[in-house]
């Protein structure tokens, strides 16, 4: 075992050579979710794993505070290794990336080995973003935690592709609203006057408890307001969040990303995109309890064919378009 | 949301000015099925009421859009710019296209005519159907061969040639039967009886 870390550490070493004079279009993809436990590990290392098959070379970061596990999810052993070494300044970003056994696929070990409480400062963010761009990789794919903390928001707003995982449960399409919600007020902070801001803050307090006489929407009230800039709603829709549905055991499930989709529309003005439902797998949580990636174990599930499309549509969006 | 704040139709159905029809009755299913009912993906957005009154929007948006002629008052409208929100309801809607097309007479209604006791006892004891029978009964109640083509559907020549009992002018003898049975519920008659009789004397026409 120590072994197989020591060849792992040096190859990290060597694997600067790889890919080189690409750093211009390394693309971040950044993924989140509202709810803890819907799947943005699974979906984060799929799609790397996807993208790495596709010929792209890859580096996932785990950056979820509450325990790194992409590399459990990845069936590798952990790592003494890790982005703590970036944050306490011991490491660059790139000295980190540590290969996996496939081709073209290389991870950023989460916190390990804190003893400590662990949380990013606004500044350490602002460190880590231009690093992550100038990683050696064709896609840089960010697993962060659950919840809209403001390290969150930040990373998911610098992000070229912004993933929400929601699963069709109350639970989790709840907290998916909110994060919008948050990511919203976090943007809009930065594009509106501070009283402008308070008095929205105000206005959607009562909202939430139900005190006032009309019903409320996002999407009329930013149009009356003065103080707020409006227009960023366009930028915000240009780079939309992209919606996953994880877990969809029916077609109600499926329509799920529609509905959400469209509520959006109508209560936040916000245009998302709806990028895909995954369907609910056995193989998936089979697959983890033996510690092999299911997309690795069994590459041509129905499964797999869908995080392949998925990745397609992302990296080359006009090749599917002639499909009706 | 509020109900009586007006919203462009498209926008409340999510779709772009030029979407095709199907596209207009795919998110007119969609933005149902999702206002409406149980929907988990409204939850904590908007209450049942809200809901409720988005689905009216949506109901009325699909009836002005799911309309050939509706939707295409409404486009000349909207494109127009100097339209009034008054312009855009549905009701004023409704009210244009039926200047553009004055609603018709309902079809279906019979024109009246004289009621003859003997010649309503013969129809209801004739059991020897031809043509020239059916001919008459359509005289006695006052229709032309053309109106019995509006009301069937059937081409007044097929009528024509039916009451002739002229077969070179008519298709396939499955047809014909179908036929009969059109034109005798238009002139209010035992279609089973009407046409069994019709047939047969048909037939024996067909047979020499």
């Amino acid at each position: 075992m120590e072994k197989d870390l020591q060849k792992a550490y040096l190859e990290s070493l060597d694997f600067k050579t790889s890919s080189a004079g690409k750093n211009a279009d390394t693309k971040l993809w950044v993924v989140a979710s509202g709810k803890g436990g819907v799947g943005k590990t699974f979906v984060s290392s799929s799609l790397g794993i996807t993208l790495s098959k596709l010929g792209h070379s890859v580096v996932i970061i785990d950056l979820d505070l509450s325990g790194a596990n992409i590399h459990t999810s990845l069936g590798l052993a952990p790592s003494h290794l890790n982005v703590r070494h970036f944050f306490e300044g011991v490491k660059g970003l790139q000295e980190l990336v540590i290969p996996t056994p496939h081709p073209r696929l290389s991870y950023v070990q989460g916190f390990w080995d804190s003893w400590t409480p662990t949380d990013f400062s606004y500044s350490q963010i602002q460190n880590l973003i231009p690093e992550m761009k100038k990683l050696r990789a064709d896609y840089v794919i960010v697993d962060l935690g659950a919840g809209a903390l403001e390290a969150h928001l930040d990373l998911f707003k610098a992000a070229d592709e912004k993933f929400l995982i929601t699963t069709p449960e109350p639970t989790s399409i709840e907290k998916t609203y909110r994060f919008i919600e948050a990511y919203m007020c976090h943007s809009l902070r930065e594009n509106s006057t501070p009283d402008a801001y308070g008095n929205m803050i105000s206005t959607l307090r009562n909202h939430r408890q139900r005190t006032l006489e009309k019903p409320f929407s996002f999407r009329s009230y930013l149009k009356e307001q003065t103080g707020i800039n409006y227009d960023f709603f366009e930028a915000l829709s240009s780079a939309p969040v992209r919606l996953i549905v994880n877990s969809a055991r029916s077609q109600s499930n499926y329509d799920l990303g529609h509905s959400m989709k469209s509520v959006c529309n109508k209560y936040y003005d916000l245009g998302i995109d709806y990028l895909s439902s995954i369907d609910f797998d056995n193989a998936v949580w089979q697959s983890v309890r033996v510690r092999e990636h299911v997309l690795l174990s069994q590459p041509f599930t129905p499964l797999a064919g869908q995080f392949l499309t998925t990745c397609k549509q992302l990296i080359d969006p006009e090749e599917l378009r002639a499909v009706v | 949301m509020q109900a009586t704040s007006r919203y462009n139709y498209y926008e409340i159905l999510e779709l772009t000015a030029n979407a095709p029809q199907h596209e207009v009755t795919a998110a007119y299913e969609r933005a149902r099925s999702t206002y409406s009912g149980e929907n988990p993906a409204i939850y904590t957005i908007f209450s049942e009421q809200e809901a409720r009154e988005l689905l009216v929007l949506i109901e009325e948006a699909y009836q002005v859009l799911g309309n050939k002629i509706l939707r295409n008052i409404y486009d000349q409208r909207l494109l127009s710019g100097n339209a009034s929100l008054n312009d855009l309801t549905y009701s004023s809607i409704v009210e244009a296209s039926k200047q553009v097309f004055p609603e018709q007479r309902a079809e279906k209604t019979i024109t009246s005519y004289k009621k003859n006791d003997a010649f309503e006892k013969e129809i209801s004891t004739q059991d020897n159907w031809d043509g020239s029978f059916l001919k008459k009964v359509r005289e006695y109640k006052q229709l032309t061969s053309q109106k019995i083509s509006e009301i069937t559907k059937i081409n007044s020549y097929y009528v024509t040639a039916i009451e002739n009992m002229d077969p070179e002018n008519l298709p396939a003898v499955v047809f014909v039967r179908g036929y009969v049975v059109q034109i005798a519920k238009a002139l209010g008659l035992d279609d089973k009886k009407v046409a069994d009789s019709y047939m047969k004397n048909f037939k024996s026409g067909l047979g020499k």
